[in-house]
């Protein structure tokens, strides 16, 4: 709905934005972030370096620019949603040619002072397009083939993209966020009963072609099925990252060993414990409580993403917000479920604690667009 | 679906006929389908929100579960199980007659690596190198940086060395339980327990197997779990195996001789109290088998059972005992013993060209060890019979002793057992068999003439074997060996108190090419004590010995292994708890010295 049809005139302006934050998020966020804080204080052994201090310089910059751009009306952000998604295409197309190589995947730009990462960019202005998209688009299209396929291309070109790299994980959240997006815009039940019926068909024929001549995937990678199915029987190869986790995680208990008492990930037993797995050294220390609770923060986060989002009559306000609040649940929730062995490694971090900067960043951006769309949402008439 | 007109003809008219603008109803309409199409959205909106939440809260609840299950659960960790059947570690002791450990088990670690894991590389494999000098940096550090998820770096590891690399402290550097092989006694006992190595091997265990000896030929039996790890329980004494050893160690020294072996074996029951091989090996450290060369000279080679050699005059025992059993000597009856004899193209000689004379009595022909003397004997008792004889004293088949390389170990004899064969073989010439043949048969002989198997295993129960010659002869041949020690070419070997009796047995050894070294003897000492009611028999052998104390070097058994033999029963016979028989003065004839 245009905002031509509601009062624009009492949205507030200049300064007075402040007041109109949605301060109960940006708490929120606040909370989480301390949690990460302490957490990398602990697995470097008691000290703010190396990893502390660097996510905390990082914490305030992403705040400042998340204030920024929850001053800058959303209408900007909304006719601004095309060229941010052609730039993030174009800076993935860029990482594809002239991209560095890490870890054996091809991920980031070396900007000089910086690293970027385009395809944490990509999940934003991934839902910024969508939003804008059905914002344009009339109602009674939505489920139209041909208004259906545009959206389709728009998600699966960045997709493609990034699986180049490969990043699986990012791939996923993307289908993912993006799928959302098109489902609470009111695309036809249909179309996602036939694709989830299509990829169960493909697991189904997957599983189905073990063995024989026309196996569909390579032996190694079926290996890395039964891995993630029965991380037991591989425990120092493939398994070890979940294994070494779930004893963290059982080692806890329910009130856990305390503060910087944590075995399992100081002591080098797990790779990435400062990044993908850090959630385990939180569930090792604080046990149960400590874990649950942050499952509680995040829980909080959505459900006030939610609320801005029901009570925002702007449709691109609203779905962006959705999208965003989506975009966020899949990272904690893919995260947590592969730390408990729920759901298989994929490299995917616990946002705002795992030490990491363009994700931090850009997640704060994007709650950024969330408090624009908030504090600018139409209020009656 | 049912739209309602933007312009409703009735109403425009009705509108018309009232002047108002029939315009604005249509605005009008179209702002209330506007509301109902938005409001629409927004209800389809709502419920879509409201499935997604579902799906949230679903997936909060999963996790938080998740969460709470793991927070209850013991944390354990994993253990791998090993593909295919799980490997038995466990191996059970092996001990000696008096439950003694001679092979146990040790807990130790293993060491292999995981390069994935691995932090800094180049610092573990330089720090690996120094902690084992055999290990080699660059090599090391090419494994780890080369595509090798896994490879082992050591199978055993002592507990220092294994905090050594604690210290190191790479993640990718790892450590497996293993259990080991341990040889309490080192080489005390090492030719008979051989060697164990691992077999099959897994992070978490390995397979420990048998690679020689009893470890191998009891392997079936120690690996049993059904057994429950009760030990293996040897016929052989520890404390007289030390003593034998010793001495035939220092014996072999003082010789100079190549290599030497002693086989001390119970007469009634064939049980081995004490076998050993000089040079021998340690069991914990084996060494790898000699690829080249006479495998003979390989310290593993097991003299006392796989040296099949000529064994030289102690045969001619059997050659009487056999003729006295069949009733065509007495001990006092005279033989004609001129030398040379002559066979054919063969001349039969005596040991230096002596000549006996044409009147040698069947005693003095095992005392002076007359070659001719007993040949003569040997043509009179017939070359069918004496193979016969010689087969029931179990020479001709391989010893059924309960070691793997006992099989491999069968005495060597011509095929065709012409006169001439009957000859030679009736002083222990063209015949071999291993020092261990030479007891069982020793012992069959002279305990009262019943056969005995011989067995590395401890027998609890006494069974008297199939009778060979008569307790008669039996006893003959005691006294006639009797003599040998204490007037004949073997006394050196008199023990006070023990009543030794034997017969040295010297034979050049073969050359590769056919004929003998005239330089190069076996010697052999077969002995039993005490004469007058046998227990054990002794055989040492002495591989290429030569006495140097005199002017020139003396290679004959008396000069050589009789003395050695001599040592061990003085040491050993206390230790088997023989005690001394104090000997009337009525055996005046009896000279307690070394002549």
């Amino acid at each position: 709905m245009s905002y031509l049809e509601y009062n624009v005139k009492r949205v507030p302006t200049g300064l007075s934005k402040i007041l109109y934050l949605n301060w109960p998020l940006i708490l929120l966020l606040m909370a989480v972030a301390s949690v990460g804080f302490l957490m990398l204080y602990s697995v470097a052994g008691g000290s703010l370096e190396p990893w502390a201090e660097p996510q905390m310089k990082r914490f305030a910059l992403g705040m400042a620019a998340m204030l920024t751009i929850a001053m800058v009306p959303i209408w900007f952000w909304r006719n601004m949603a095309g060229l941010a998604y052609g730039v993030s295409i174009l800076l993935l197309l860029a990482v594809e040619f002239f991209g560095t190589t890490g870890m054996g995947a091809t991920r980031w730009i070396d900007l000089g002072f910086m690293r970027l990462q385009p395809s944490e960019l990509t999940k934003i202005t991934l839902v910024m397009i969508l939003a804008a998209y059905y914002d344009w688009l009339d109602i009674r299209r939505t489920s139209h083939p041909l208004w259906v396929a545009i959206p389709l291309i728009l998600i699966l070109l960045p997709t493609f993209l990034v699986l180049k790299q490969p990043d699986l994980g990012t791939a996923i959240l993307l289908v993912a966020g993006g799928g959302t997006v098109m489902f609470l815009a009111g695309v036809s039940w249909w179309y996602f009963g036939v694709v989830i019926a299509g990829v169960g068909g493909l697991v189904f024929a997957v599983f189905a072609s073990r063995g024989t001549d026309w196996q569909l995937i390579k032996d190694y990678q079926f290996r890395r099925i039964d891995t993630f199915l029965d991380p037991s029987s591989d425990p120092l190869g493939a398994g070890y990252h979940i294994t070494q986790s779930k004893i963290a995680l059982g080692s806890g208990g329910w009130t856990g060993r305390g503060f910087m008492q944590g075995t399992q990930s100081r002591l080098n037993f797990l790779p990435e414990k400062h990044t993908d797995f850090i959630f385990t050294t939180l569930a090792e220390e604080f046990g149960f409580l400590g874990a649950s609770s942050l499952l509680v923060l995040y829980g909080l986060i959505i459900l006030f993403c939610f609320y801005s989002a029901f009570s925002n009559k702007d449709r691109f306000g609203s779905l962006l917000t959705l999208g965003i609040g989506t975009t966020f649940f899949l990272f904690f929730a893919i995260n947590m479920s592969m730390v408990m062995g729920l759901a298989p490694v994929v490299g995917v971090p616990l946002p705002m604690v795992s030490y990491g900067g363009s994700a931090m960043l850009v997640l704060l951006v994007a709650f950024g667009l969330t408090q624009s769309a908030h504090v600018h949402r139409p209020r009656g008439r | 679906m049912i739209r309602t007109p933007l312009r409703p003809l009735a109403r425009i008219l009705r509108a018309r006929e009232t002047g108002e603008n029939p315009d604005a109803i249509e605005a009008e309409n179209l702002r209330l389908r506007h509301e109902a199409q938005r409001d629409r959205a927004r209800m389809q909106a709502e419920g879509r929100l409201l499935v997604l939440s579902v799906f949230f809260f679903c997936a909060f609840g999963v996790v938080g579960a998740r969460m709470g299950l793991m927070a209850a659960s013991v944390p354990e960790e994993p253990r791998v199980q090993a593909g295919g059947t799980a490997i038995v570690a466990q191996r059970a002791d092996i001990v000696d007659r008096n439950g003694r450990v001679l092979a146990t088990n040790m807990f130790t670690h293993s060491l292999y690596a995981q390069p994935p894991l691995m932090i800094d590389k180049e610092k573990a494999a330089r720090e690996l190198a120094k902690i084992f000098p055999e290990l080699d940096e660059q090599k090391l550090l090419k494994d780890f940086t080369g595509k090798r998820k896994f490879l082992w770096i050591r199978k055993k590891l002592s507990p220092e060395q294994k905090q050594a690399v604690h210290d190191i402290g790479d993640p990718g550097l790892l450590f497996g339980p293993r259990e080991m092989r341990l040889y309490p006694n080192g080489s005390l006992a090492a030719h008979i327990l051989g060697g164990a190595s691992f077999g099959r091997e897994g992070v978490h265990s390995a397979e420990v197997i048998g690679v020689a000896g009893v470890e191998r030929a009891f392997d079936d039996y120690l690996r049993d779990p059904a057994e429950e790890g009760r030990p293996l329980q040897l016929s052989i004494d520890l404390t007289v195996q030390s003593a034998v050893r010793e001495v035939l160690y220092g014996g072999m020294k003082l010789m100079n001789a190549k290599g030497a072996a002693a086989v001390l074996m119970d007469v009634h029951t064939g049980e081995v109290l004490s076998m050993v091989s000089l040079p021998d090996f340690d069991p914990n450290d084996r060494p790898p088998p000699l690829l080249k060369g006479d495998p003979a000279d390989s310290p593993l080679f097991n003299r006392a059972l796989q040296g099949v050699y000529e064994l030289g005059s102690t045969f001619k025992i059997f050659t009487v005992s056999q003729a006295m059993e069949m009733g065509m000597v007495r001990p006092e009856t005279m033989v004609d013993a001129n030398a040379p004899m002559k066979w054919g193209r063969f001349k039969i000689h005596e040991f230096q060209n002596h000549n006996y004379g044409p009147l040698l009595s069947v005693t003095d022909v095992i005392v002076k060890s007359s070659n001719v003397g007993t040949a003569k004997i040997a043509l009179r008792i017939g070359g069918e019979r004496q193979k016969a004889f010689l087969g029931e004293l179990g020479f001709l088949q391989p010893t059924p002793i309960e070691m793997v390389e006992a099989p491999g170990a069968a005495p060597i004899y011509p095929g065709n057992w012409s006169e001439i064969t009957t000859i030679t073989a009736s002083y222990g010439h063209g015949i071999a068999a291993s020092p261990m043949h030479l007891a069982a048969a020793y012992s069959s002989l002279l305990n009262g003439g019943t056969r005995v198997v011989p067995t590395l295993l401890r027998r609890n129960t006494v069974e008297k074997g199939k009778r060979i010659v008569s307790e008669e002869t039996s006893r003959a041949a005691r006294e006639m060996l009797r003599q040998v020690v204490v007037r004949g070419t073997a006394s050196f070997g008199a023990v006070a108190g023990y009543e030794v009796a034997g017969k040295t047995g010297t034979a050049n050894k073969p050359k590769g090419n056919g004929g003998y070294y005239q330089d190069k003897n076996v010697n052999t000492f077969a002995s039993v004590f005490p004469a007058s009611d046998p227990k054990y028999v002794l055989i040492v052998t002495m591989d290429e010995a030569s006495d140097t104390s005199g002017d020139e070097p003396r290679r004959t058994a008396g000069w050589t292994a009789v003395p050695v033999a001599a040592e061990v029963i003085r040491r050993a016979a206390p230790l088997l708890g023989l005690a001394p028989i104090i000997e009337t003065p009525d055996l005046t004839a009896v000279r307690h010295t070394s002549n």
